[in-house]
């Protein structure tokens, strides 16, 4: 129980805070369209679902570039770089 | 009266605690919209006792305890008042009027006070438990109304009021929100402080609970608050069913807003952990849930492993692409002027989803990835007598002038004169060196950087 004490005293002690004042003043500056609205989590359409509902279509599509290669350029970086190498050269 | 207590009555004889809930909640559910009405126009405040008893306590299908049907007696008198305050809040929106939004909030109030009551008197057993889900979810529904309602009235009598005077008038701007946060919180208290054996414990309301919390908690940028709440969890958790014994909603929201609490405490790999497990357990169809988990995700995955996401995944999220797409492209190229352009130019938004600080970070992969292309530019050793194609050796000596070039390629410099100092570059150099996202040393005196030939930039392929 004593943690949920220390929770509610806190939770008084922010309304003093002055930054929460700050910040929502800031929020103010802002256009009227509730930003804040579209942020939040939405409920679940359900409480509970089965495992297969998780899956996203095409489940196998990688989530993360697991190359850095970029074939299409680094032919002309190469190329690029040695100009400017040339360019750097030439002005010294 | 008695037509409006036949889903009560089924309720109770099914132990059908969603059902339950269903009956209090002051919002009329779309099959039908006139519950309400319906409910509040049935009895009048001076028969609403007698009212109440005969159709709870003396009904002959159900058998309640006196306490309990009493405890009930208690909430539906002070739910009644809830729907009265709530058909007029609507009504006078309806016709423009300024809705009384604070005072719905008070009499919602009432009704869960009256419910707290009825458990620390444990005449309300586990498993009503939903009942304190819409409790709390109307707290936050109705607060937030009313602290709207209020700075939009403060707000046209105070248009003329300087900046420093609205610093002060805002501290009162989340008058209501602030105190749902605390009944919100004694109903926390309520679950995490039942002692009943787990099986019919109010403890697996907690993580629900909790969800509401963190939205109330974001809602007042107050994370700190957040943290101590997921410390209580913490400290419990000998006591209490394991996560993964909750339905997913319990579990992805939690995860959710647990992993964005560790994000922005800069633990980015237990926040990838957390906002991980959140992604792989949310519903398909909740793409908007989706879209939030990624917005975090994203920049996590590229803090930790230096990876960025597919150009597929992106694709699916229109709102991701246009947040991540630009700046993702200019990492993967090296492109540093892009990168500082597409940075600046989502900067609002990046602050507003408080991942500006992360996002920023990805210069230093951008960077790295510039320097990549020198090291793969510069190409091969020629073979020495007895090597093999497949042993053939990247060139690992590199001058420092080919840095130097190309940064003036990724910064878009190209007038004459204009570019780093030798010194600058080598600090550079030296900066990727130190954060391991490059592997070697400078060797001035030569004007040359070393790489090693074993991984010159780790979990690269190089």
């Amino acid at each position: 129980m004593s943690a949920s004490a220390q929770g509610s005293s806190n939770t008084s002690k922010a309304v003093t805070q002055p930054e929460v004042g700050a910040d929502t003043a800031k929020d103010d500056q802002k256009p009227a369209t509730s930003l804040e609205e579209d942020d939040e989590f939405e409920d679940f359409p359900a409480e509970d679902w089965e495992q297969e509902d998780t899956q996203l279509p095409g489940g196998t599509t990688h989530l993360w570039e697991e190359s850095w290669d970029d074939d299409d350029t680094s032919e002309d970086f190469s190329a690029q770089l040695k100009e400017e190498l040339k360019k750097v050269e030439a002005g010294k | 009266m008695d037509v409006c207590f036949d889903d009560f009555h089924r309720a109770i004889s099914d132990q059908n605690g969603y059902a339950l809930a269903a009956t209090i909640t002051p919002a009329a559910p779309p099959y039908d919209p006139g519950r309400l009405y319906v409910f509040v126009r049935n009895t009048s405040s001076f028969t609403l006792q007698t009212d109440l008893r005969y159709a709870i306590i003396y009904n002959a299908n159900v058998h309640l305890s006196k306490a309990e049907g009493n405890a009930w007696v208690d909430i539906f008198a002070a739910y009644w008042k809830t729907a009265i305050a709530v058909l007029k809040a609507e009504e006078d929106t309806n016709q423009g009027k300024i809705a009384e939004w604070d005072v719905v909030y008070a009499a919602w109030k009432d009704t869960v006070n009256a419910l707290i009551r009825a458990y620390t008197s444990g005449v309300l057993a586990a498993w009503t438990i939903p009942c304190l889900y819409v409790a709390g979810k109307y707290l936050r529904v109705f607060a937030i109304k009313a602290d709207k309602q209020a700075s939009a009235y403060n707000g046209s009598v105070k248009f003329n009021d300087g900046f420093q005077d609205d610093v002060v008038g805002a501290i009162g701007k989340n008058e209501k929100l602030e105190d749902a946060a605390r009944q919100i919180n004694r109903i926390f208290s309520l679950c995490i402080g039942d002692r009943a054996p787990l099986e019919e414990s109010r403890k697996w309301g907690l993580y629900y609970i909790t969800n509401l919390l963190f939205k109330t908690y974001f809602k007042l940028n107050s994370i700190s608050l957040s943290k101590n709440i997921m410390r209580s969890l913490q400290a419990s958790s000998t006591d209490m069913p394991p996560l993964s014994a909750f339905p997913k909603s319990h579990r992805v929201t939690f995860k959710y807003y647990a992993g964005v609490v560790y994000f922005l405490d800069e633990d980015y790999v237990q926040a990838e952990a957390y906002l991980d497990e959140a992604r792989r357990l949310c519903h398909t169809s909740s793409k908007r849930n989706q879209e939030l988990i990624l917005t975090y995700l994203i920049p996590c995955h590229l803090l930790t492993t230096h990876t960025l996401p597919t150009p597929e995944l992106l694709a699916r999220y229109p709102r991701l692409q246009n947040l991540f797409g630009p700046l993702c492209r200019c990492i993967k190229k090296g492109d540093l002027a892009g990168f500082d352009e597409a940075l600046s130019a989502s900067e609002d938004e990046f602050v507003r989803r408080r991942i500006y600080l992360s996002m920023e970070r990805g210069r230093d992969v951008t960077l790295r990835n510039l320097f990549r292309k020198v090291f793969l530019a510069g190409g091969y050793e020629p073979l020495k007598e007895g090597q093999e194609e497949k042993d053939r050796l990247r060139r690992t000596r590199v001058p420092i002038a080919e840095f130097a070039a190309a940064l003036r390629l990724g910064m878009g410099l190209d007038r004459e004169g204009e570019g780093l100092e030798r010194d600058e570059v080598e600090c550079m150099i030296a900066n990727m060196i130190y954060k391991n996202l490059m592997k070697g040393y400078i060797a001035r005196e030569r004007g040359i950087v070393v790489l090693s030939k074993a991984g010159a930039f780790p979990g690269t392929g190089v």
